[in-house]
């Protein structure tokens, strides 16, 4: 019995007027139910709630015939039953019929938060010019000079750090220690620095200067530079963090200004903190300089060296919903990239109603956030003028380079070339008006420019088709604007073509945007996009504390990632039987694996683990502190994977405490509250599904037994189709699942939702079905499908009103 | 740095930008005040003074200025000069450093990696400086809050944070950068203006846009739009009402001056009409304004001097050129403290009585007490206007005074009755007697 039926239960009973065997569904529903549901289910005072829904014919056809009409539940048959059942399906319960009488459109939408800064960074980003970067290289490049600054002709070393953690004690850092070390001294003796002081490449190294010996470092007194690029997994703040004993400075996403000087040594402080809000799926420029020496005045040449000192550096991150780690090498690469403009200016929370950020609504709160936004960015290009324009401080060009600056950007700001009298309204006009102040008038453009419903509505200035494509296109795929090479294929008119359209698409799925994109999804599929609270009894699981749950979080995104970006099939992300771990997740769970071991892939209990709905960490977001909670697990896998919707309970209920039911394992406990008619309902679906999962504690450690009991892990689901599932323990729940239609379909719609941000059948009321069935036809891709999603919708003429 | 641009466009806020203005026009804030608005500002000149030249002979009201005080003649009865007060902070850092580091704080240096020409390496002062604890004590209160609390100007600093080119701390190890650049500091004040100014400059021609593209969307999709333009009205609404709200013609600055030895005077001038401005619209009652650095290197080619200004410091004292020169380089330092008096002085203040130099006073140190010896002895105060009630138009002689009992004596003429400052070994027997 689902909730949506309920009015159904609990409709007053109708009286039959005469025999079922020969009426069509219509007329039994108009005789029999239409008193109490409405003659379109739209509802009475007694079943006030309107019969729409996600059941399937047979499962309305089952609760029809089990309890309808409410007075005499025997009136109806089964045959007569499955035709009313699909009657009111067709005719208006079933999300089609739903779409059918009030047709879903694609509506007028403003960019989501989201959308608007991906939007400003890359428009701005556009007069920039990223390198050409081999996207395998991890790690940043070290340059090591043997002089406290960094004269080129001092460096010694340059080659590729994958982290930046070193302890280099008293010695150099190419591991040399100094000579005049006291042989008492054991802890000094000639040994590496640490374990990540990776010994240069042997071709990397720069020729030392000809004929002499090769110069050594002087361990009282060198320096490093790191260089290259971080690239920020999700959006937030960062919180950067370098411990060190020495001279630092750190620039991340500003060459100029860094986020932490400490050049000066001042007290006993090694830990110095900067932070910084990033955006999803991006490279930001970062430089680290370290610099054993006294800074000021030299004075080395004239006294003598004391004995050297300690000196050690690390480079950690606090990402936004993270602990404290060094900087993992994945997140690196040695290539520097331009700066990115990231606007800061708060906005109101996008709509999310329907489960998926749309801006189909404004307030005025969000007009006024446009416009701090558009003077945010203003400011930041105004300051950049000479990078960003070429437009040098009182050359005589000055004037024309301003103005072709704020056509380009206007052009990229609305996806396409400017009409002649837009140029004079937008460029021209606002020149004009400002006079001799040229900052002024490229203020007034810009602000102009991002104040305008062109760019804040991007459907909404009446694009030629080839750059509505491209527009479009690249909202779906990165949440952003157009690149240059899309841009280029819809001036030559390509983006008419289908195929055109799908190979930009592919070209666009490699960019780390798209990366971050799908990433969003998956967290947001699994409800995980927020931060849960993972606190745990600490006297049941010891050691499971914040650096354990971050641990889980990079584990479970190590995963998603290695699955829809490599072998891509869907059904692995419910079937695969492989975990990613490091030192620390290993201990905790038993695995076997040096204690500071970074992360990898390994099988773990591949007889009971089925992808995600075994990964510890969505097992130990769906607990409580101490017990596991089949309620939570049953209803993620419901309305989550299978996509049932389910409403909340009326009242809000405490679970009855284990202690007070020492007897009794979890599943009975919950059996036993859930007993009452008014829960089964829904519980009779839900908790099933959840007790599959009972093998599996709060933290999601397999269990054989619990309070002295075997574990009972039998579960069941009566699907769509009219079947009854049954499957014990997680392995064979995983394969229902990914073996489920109804779960394959949910994926797809939801995928769909959260990139297009419009709802599905807007599309066609076949849309839906189409999509899957290619879905389908390619492996159940993920990669393809998006592509399939982003390109139909792209391509779509007219959008049915 | 993120934080400061996000704080700097919530400062540009349209609807939180009215407030502060709002509070310190005259007509609103001033009605009935009760006590008196006081200012205070810390001006520095680096590498000591030549002291004949410098300091008055006599004691007390009737006194002669001597050649590198001349300019200060116009203000002589709003004139006090502290002689005998010394910087006794001691510990790592070398004299420079200390003298700098120590001027406002009164407190010794954290041990660090900063090198100077002797004595061993130091980092940051450990504590904050005065000028930070009077803002603090006065932010603290809603009667005398401003929207700044404190503004730190510069003339030609350097581009590098050390020792040397700090002295304003809000913390220990906590330095604040001063700004030198009239642009940037022009910004700071009258950005939200200045933007607020472009905003509604496009208004017309965004309403104009927004029902073009209004008549171009379904009647259902347009709904948004006629929304949205509403939303615009509004605001072009709020931007009309909140007009004019700086209390003043905001400043016009020459454009293009560059950060460039030789542009000091220019710089110097644009930094002391900000200053006077931001005091007028009452965006502070705290300021600084710190020319170079400890060991600053200023090569004054208007005054026909070819040196830098540190070299020349460190020639003996028989070298009687070096002491010319000297001498005209605090000359000159002294003109830009009386031009900034004049500039007080013609200013009427706002809601009050009198002009802003009655209620402001200005201060004059170094890191030095003289150059070529690098003492930290008799190290310069002096100090210009009415804002503390001090007794002026005298010259007063101590015997070794520390000097953080002065920067008390600042702190309690604001009521803040701190009962030390900096290292305490160096408050005993409390303020400096003799002031008022």
């Amino acid at each position: 019995m689902r909730p949506h039926t309920l009015p159904l239960v609990c409709a007053l009973g109708l009286l039959a007027a005469g025999s079922a065997h020969a009426q069509t569904g219509e007329a039994i529903y108009k005789d029999q139910c239409a008193r109490c549901h409405g003659a379109a289910g739209e509802g009475t005072k007694k079943a006030p709630a309107p019969l729409v829904g996600d059941r399937s014919v047979p499962q309305l056809a089952t609760v029809i015939d089990r309890t309808m009409p409410e007075d005499d539940p025997d009136k109806l048959d089964a045959a007569g039953s499955k035709k009313v059942a699909q009657y009111i399906f067709d005719t208006f319960y079933s999300p089609q019929a739903q779409a059918r009488i009030k047709p879903p459109r694609v509506e007028l939408s403003h960019l989501t938060i989201r959308q608007y800064r991906n939007a400003v960074a890359d428009v701005i980003g556009s007069f920039r010019f990223p390198p050409k970067a081999d996207p395998t290289q991890q790690g940043l490049r070290g340059d090591y000079f043997n002089s406290r600054g960094f004269q080129n002709d001092k460096r010694l070393i340059q080659r590729t750090d994958g982290e930046v953690n070193f302890d280099f004690k008293v010695g150099a850092p190419d591991g040399t220690q100094p000579v005049k070390v006291e042989p008492s001294k054991k802890d000094d003796k000639k040994e590496p620095p640490k374990k990540d002081a990776v010994p240069p490449k042997k071709d990397e190294p720069k020729k030392e200067p000809e004929k002499k010996e090769p110069a050594k470092f002087d361990p009282h007194q060198f320096s490093i530079r790191w260089e290259g690029s971080v690239v920020a997994p999700e959006t937030g703040l960062y919180e950067f963090v370098v411990k060190t004993d020495q001279a630092l400075r750190l620039w991340v996403n500003d060459n100029k200004k860094p986020l932490i000087d400490a050049w000066v040594k001042s007290g006993t402080d090694t830990e110095f903190r900067g932070s910084l809000f990033l955006l999803a799926g991006r490279p930001y420029p970062v430089r680290l300089e370290f610099s054993k020496a006294k800074q000021g005045v030299d004075d080395s040449k004239n006294k003598p060296p004391p004995p050297p000192k300690n000196a050690f550096i690390s480079l950690h991150w606090k990402r936004p919903k993270g602990t404290l780690e060094v900087i993992p090498a994945r997140h690196l690469t040695p290539v520097k990239f331009p700066e990115v403009a990231v606007i800061e200016s708060p906005f109101p929370p996008d709509d999310r109603s329907l489960g998926w950020e749309r801006g189909t609504s404004i307030s005025k709160e969000w007009e006024s956030a446009t416009t701090d936004g558009a003077i945010e960015a203003a400011a930041y290009v105004l300051t950049r003028l000479p990078e960003l324009a070429g437009a040098q401080d009182g050359a005589k060009d000055r004037d024309a380079k301003l103005k072709a600056f704020c056509l380009k950007f206007a052009e990229r700001a609305f996806r396409r070339p400017l009409a002649d009298d837009e140029k004079k309204l937008f460029i021209d006009r606002q020149f004009e008006g400002a006079g001799t102040d040229l900052d002024l008038a490229v203020k007034r453009v810009l602000l102009f420019v991002l104040k305008s419903p062109r760019f804040l509505y991007p459907d909404a200035g009446n694009l030629p088709e080839n750059y509505a494509v491209a527009g479009k296109l690249a909202l779906t795929l990165w949440d952003s604007f157009p690149d240059t090479p899309l841009l280029d294929a819809a001036a030559k008119g390509q983006l008419t073509n289908r195929a055109e359209v799908a190979k930009q698409a592919e070209r666009m799925m490699a960019d780390p945007r798209a990366k971050a994109k799908l990433r969003e999804f998956l967290f947001t599929w699994l409800k995980l996009d927020q931060s849960p609270d993972l606190s745990k009894d600490e006297k049941r699981f010891p050691g499971f504390d914040a650096a354990v749950t971050a641990d889980l979080r990079t584990s479970l995104e190590l995963f998603l990632d290695d699955v829809v970006w490599n072998d891509g099939d869907f059904r692995k992300l419910l079937l695969a039987d492989d975990l990613y771990v490091n030192g620390r997740l290993a201990k905790f769970y038993g695995i076997n694996l040096p204690p500071d071991a970074g992360f990898t892939k390994v099988k773990f209990e591949a007889d009971k683990r089925s992808g995600v709905v075994t990964h510890p960490y969505l097992l130990a977001v769906l607990a409580y502190n101490a017990e596991t909670s089949p309620i939570h697990r049953g209803v993620f896998v419901a309305r989550g994977l299978l996509g049932i919707s389910i409403r909340p309970p009326k009242d809000a209920f405490t679970p009855l405490a284990a202690d007070l039911h020492p007897k009794l394992t979890t599943r009975e406990r919950v059996l036993l509250q859930t007993k009452p008619a008014a829960c089964a309902g829904c519980h009779s679906v839900m908790n099933p599904l959840g007790f599959a999962l009972e093998n599996f504690d709060a933290v999601g450690k397999f269990r054989g037994t619990e309070n002295g009991k075997p574990v009972d892990a039998v579960g069941s689901y009566d699907t769509r189709a009219g079947a009854t599932a049954k499957f014990t323990g997680a392995k064979e729940l995983g394969k229902f699942l990914a073996a489920s239609p109804e779960v394959a379909d949910a994926f797809t719609e939801r995928l769909f939702h959260h990139y297009v941000k419009q709802p599905v059948m807007a599309y066609g009321l076949t849309k839906p079905d189409e999509l899957v069935k290619t879905f389908s036809e390619n492996g159940y891709n993920v990669r393809k499908l998006v592509v399939d999603i982003a390109v139909t919708t792209a391509t779509v003429k007219t959008p049915p009103k | 740095m993120a934080r400061t641009r996000r704080e700097f466009v919530r400062d540009l806020g349209l609807s939180a930008a009215a407030m502060p203005f709002l509070l310190n026009l005259p007509s609103l804030g001033f009605a009935n005040q009760a006590k008196r608005k006081q200012r205070i500002v810390f001006m520095f000149s680096p590498n000591g003074v030549v002291p004949k030249t410098f300091w008055p002979d006599e004691e007390g009201a009737k006194f002669t200025l001597k050649e590198s005080l001349k300019p200060l003649e116009p203000f002589q009865n709003k004139t006090l000069i502290l002689n005998g007060v010394c910087d006794r902070v001691r510990g790592d850092g070398d004299a420079h450093m200390r003298g700098m580091g120590c001027l406002l704080t009164g407190i010794e240096l954290h041990p660090g990696n900063v090198q100077g020409g002797s004595d061993t390496p130091a980092g940051w002062a450990k504590g904050h400086s005065i000028d930070q604890e009077i803002k603090n004590h006065l932010q603290k209160d809603a009667t005398t809050k401003t929207r700044f609390g404190s503004l730190e100007f510069g003339v030609m600093v350097p581009e590098r944070a050390d020792t040397w080119t700090r002295w304003v701390y809000t913390a220990g190890n906590k330095p604040v950068a001063p700004i030198d650049d009239p642009y940037q500091m022009f910004n700071k004040l009258y950005g939200r203006t200045k933007d607020k100014a472009a905003l509604a400059s496009i208004l017309d021609d965004l309403t104009g846009d927004l029902k073009k593209v209004g008549g171009a969307v379904s009647a259902a999709d347009k709904k948004l739009l006629d929304e949205h333009a509403a939303f615009v009205r509004a605001m072009e609404k709020d931007l009309k009402e909140t007009k004019e709200t700086v209390g003043h013609a905001v400043p016009k600055l020459e454009p293009g001056v560059k950060k460039d030895n030789d542009n000091i005077p220019k710089i110097s001038k644009t930094q002391i009409d900000l200053m006077v401005n931001a005091f007028a619209a009452d965006f502070t009652r705290v300021a600084s304004l710190q020319y170079t650095n400890s060991v600053g290197m200023a090569r004054m080619k208007w005054l026909d001097i070819a040196e830098g200004h540190h070299e020349l410091s460190h020639e003996p004292d028989n070298n009687d050129k070096a002491q010319e020169k000297l001498t005209k380089i605090n000359k000159w330092f002294a003109e830009q403290l009386a031009y900034m008096a004049k500039r007080l002085a013609e200013t009427p203040e706002p809601g009050g009585s009198g002009s802003l130099l009655d209620n402001t006073l200005i201060v004059w140190t170094n890191e030095l007490g003289k150059g070529n010896s690098h003492t930290l002895d008799n190290i310069p105060f002096v100090m210009v206007g009415g804002g503390l009630d001090f007794k002026m138009g005298r010259s007063l002689k101590y015997s070794k005074q520390p000097h953080n009992k002065l920067l008390m004596s600042f702190a309690h003429a604001f009521g803040n009755n701190i009962k030390d400052f900096g290292n305490p070994a160096f408050c005993a027997g409390g303020a400096l007697t003799g002031l008022v």
